[in-house]
């Protein structure tokens, strides 16, 4: 039965009427004819060299594209060679009708799309390609445990390549990639950040006097190295200009201090302007203007 | 400008005269052009769409100065800064310019767009002009203007070559044929410009590559849209065998009013610029363009089939002449080469078209304008079809508005 099967199988490309009347005719041929063929032509093996059976060969030639192994295949293909015979006369007489599935729709809509592209007031953009669009995104289950292996693979490589773009600064001599010491420190402190912590690990509280200690011995150290390069004739970058934004910016108010005015020497002084603020538009006398009055 | 105390340049005739004032006004010089149709006995003088070019440059420049003698046979014309549509200007609205073509103007209104289209990367600021009134053709014309349609997608790309890409739009708001006698119709196109540059990149353009697509606009104003699927039968017809990935897209409009006041109805408005046209161009795989243009003749009679193959042929017919550049981005191409750095630029074109007396003409007048000659040599190599290569020393002035000093 492996031989039928596998006609069958073969045969699916043509009209569902030569089908059918395979159907027919198979059956009646396998009853009668399968064992006297068989006996025949285990005999005539025996004495000879294998049979060539010409119908079957031929239609079985053209019409499979999935043949298994050599000698099976010719078993298979002799054994239902005396049903097939007689198919392949029927198929003389009605030729192979290709029908031929073309999806109108799609072709409409490219139809459109092109139409949108090209009949808009911008000069059309010849060197664009119209893209084709993602048909095959979720067709095979099997595919799909791979490619969530895959993404996954590919999003913690992206996380890397993020974090190394990001951190790269701080990784200038050291050769690895995870840095260790000041630097992952520094580089958590970043990460950190960036998730939302309100202040740096190296803002972190502490006595003045221990930080006023910790900017000074910075700042002696500096010192130091410029002051060895000048001496010994090496030119270094120029010093970070000193920025001291709190004392040119204006200070921000606390939420209870009063909005107008100058609170100075424990009273609130008020100039001019701002009484006349208060006061608001002065109306005129006889209330007959509606609106603002003229100061 | 500074070139006040140079002698004016001097031509002659009327031809090339849009060029002319272009080119002016991108070098600065002033030109002084006379015998201007000195011969015609009923029309001497500059022609109405003449004169409205020149107002279209007054109002997208700032100081320039026009005088045109009694007879309108000689222009003198000393060119200003080209300020594009800044907003302010008295003839703009919010930033766009509005041109009226007169409605005795035959000319349709790639005449404008294409010197203008020229002018405006060197602009200060972008250019936006819409063109109303009863005179904008958007057709190709019996006078030998392409469509709007082939200006927007035949020359407008080609400045992407150089450069210039950014917020370009020719929006077609009105179609129109051109009326009774060619003369007149009431189309509306705007033009905005909004790539302004220094200076358009250094160009070399020497491999004409093949004819990969082609498309086109059938477009039909006021009559049936049978004219537009008979004229793509046929066109497509001639061409599908040569060029499978062909694509002609229809454009159906109504016919524009225009006024027409009576006696007794004063606010009575007419039908104008009824007919059909084909536009076709053909994009080489170098990007190269090329395009074609015919439109029922004014007074009618010509069936949309033969108008469709004869689309076909011309179109087949300018990409034969060979090169890379089709005769008519021949001034826009070798403009913007003339106007690009100073480095020698190298362009393919055709015999034919080299030849032609309007690629002559503008050569001549370049040289007037102070470019460098242009060296012209045989093309070697494989792709050579017996072409010429241009090359073009570039002028280096690029956009005086956007020097920085």
């Amino acid at each position: 039965m492996v031989g039928k099967r596998k006609r069958e199988a073969a045969v699916v490309s043509r009209t569902t009427k030569v089908d059918e009347e395979e159907e027919k005719t198979t059956p009646q041929t396998e009853t009668t004819d399968a064992s006297a063929t068989d006996v025949f032509r285990k005999f005539f093996e025996a004495q000879f060299q294998p049979l060539e059976v010409p119908g079957g060969q031929v239609t079985r030639g053209d019409e499979s594209d999935e043949e298994d192994s050599e000698d099976e295949d010719f078993e298979e293909g002799s054994k239902s060679g005396s049903d097939w015979d007689g198919l392949s006369g029927e198929e003389d007489e009605a030729p192979v009708e290709v029908v031929e599935h073309r999806d109108i729709k799609s072709q409409d809509l490219l139809d459109k799309k092109a139409r949108k592209a090209f009949m808009t007031s911008k000069p059309p953009s010849y060197s664009e390609e119209p893209k084709p669009a993602k048909k095959k995104a979720k067709k095979e289950k099997s595919d799909d445990d791979e490619e969530d292996a895959m993404d996954a693979d590919n999003l913690k490589n992206d996380l890397a390549l993020q974090r190394l773009l990001k951190e790269s600064h701080l990784l200038e001599s050291a050769n690895e990639l995870a840095p260790t010491g000041k630097n992952r420190i520094k580089a958590l402190d970043l990460r950190m950040q960036e998730l939302g912590a309100k202040a740096s690990l190296y803002k972190q509280k502490m006595p003045t006097a221990h930080r006023r200690g910790i900017k000074e011995k910075a700042e002696m150290k500096e010192d130091r190295r410029r002051r060895e390069a000048k001496e010994n004739g090496i030119i270094l970058e120029k010093p970070a200009p000193k920025s001291n934004p709190a004392s040119t910016k204006r200070r921000e108010r606390g939420v209870g201090g009063a909005s107008i005015g100058k609170f100075a020497g424990g009273a609130l002084n008020l100039s001019k302007r701002d009484v006349a603020a208060i006061q608001g538009p002065r109306r005129t006398t006889k209330g007959k203007g509606r609106g603002r009055g003229r100061r | 400008m500074a070139s006040t105390s140079q002698p004016p340049l001097r031509f002659t005739s009327h031809k090339n005269f849009v060029y002319r004032l272009v080119f002016a006004t991108l070098t600065g010089r002033t030109i002084q052009i006379s015998q201007i149709r000195p011969s015609s006995p009923t029309n001497p003088g500059l022609a109405p769409h003449e004169i409205s070019f020149l107002r279209l440059l007054e109002s997208i420049t700032n100081g320039s100065q026009m005088e045109i003698s009694y007879t309108g046979t000689i222009l003198v014309y000393k060119p200003g800064l080209i300020t594009g549509s800044s907003p302010g200007v008295a003839t703009s609205s919010g930033g766009v310019v509005r041109h009226e073509l007169p409605a005795g103007c035959n000319r349709g209104v790639s005449y404008y767009l294409l010197p203008l289209c020229l002018l405006a990367p060197f602009s200060k600021a972008p250019i936006k002009v819409l063109f109303t009134g009863p005179g904008v053709i958007t057709s190709s014309t019996p006078t030998g203007d392409m469509s709007v349609d082939s200006v927007r997608t035949a020359i407008l790309p080609l400045y992407n070559q150089f450069g210039i890409f950014n917020n370009i739009e020719l929006r077609i708001l009105r179609r129109s044929n051109p009326g009774p006698n060619g003369r007149g119709g009431g189309g509306e196109v705007q033009l905005v410009f909004g790539h302004q540059l220094r200076l358009p990149k250094t160009l070399h353009l020497m491999n004409a590559g093949r004819i990969k697509k082609v498309r086109g606009v059938a477009y039909s104003v006021g009559v049936s849209a049978s004219n537009n699927a008979r004229m793509i039968e046929t066109a497509r017809g001639v061409l599908n065998p040569l060029v499978p990935d062909t694509y002609i897209f229809s454009d159906v409009s109504s016919a524009p009013l225009v006024p027409a006041p009576e006696k007794s109805n004063p606010s009575a408005k007419k039908k104008i610029g009824l007919g059909f046209g084909l536009s076709l161009v053909a994009e080489s795989s170098t990007g190269c363009l090329f395009s074609a243009d015919v439109a029922s003749p004014p007074a009618g009679g010509e069936a949309p089939e033969d108008i469709g193959k004869r689309c076909a042929y011309q179109l087949l017919e300018a990409v034969s002449k060979g090169g890379c550049v089709a005769p008519a981005a021949v001034p826009t191409m070798l403009g913007l080469m003339t106007m690009g750095s100073e480095d020698v630029g190298r362009i393919q074109v055709g015999r034919d078209v080299i030849a032609e007396e309007s690629t002559i003409q503008l050569a001549r007048d370049l040289t007037k304008f102070g470019a460098p000659g242009w060296g012209l040599r045989d093309a070697s190599g494989e792709n050579e079809n017996g072409d010429v290569i241009i090359s073009v020393v570039g002028r280096g002035i690029g956009n005086v508005g956007r020097k920085v000093a």
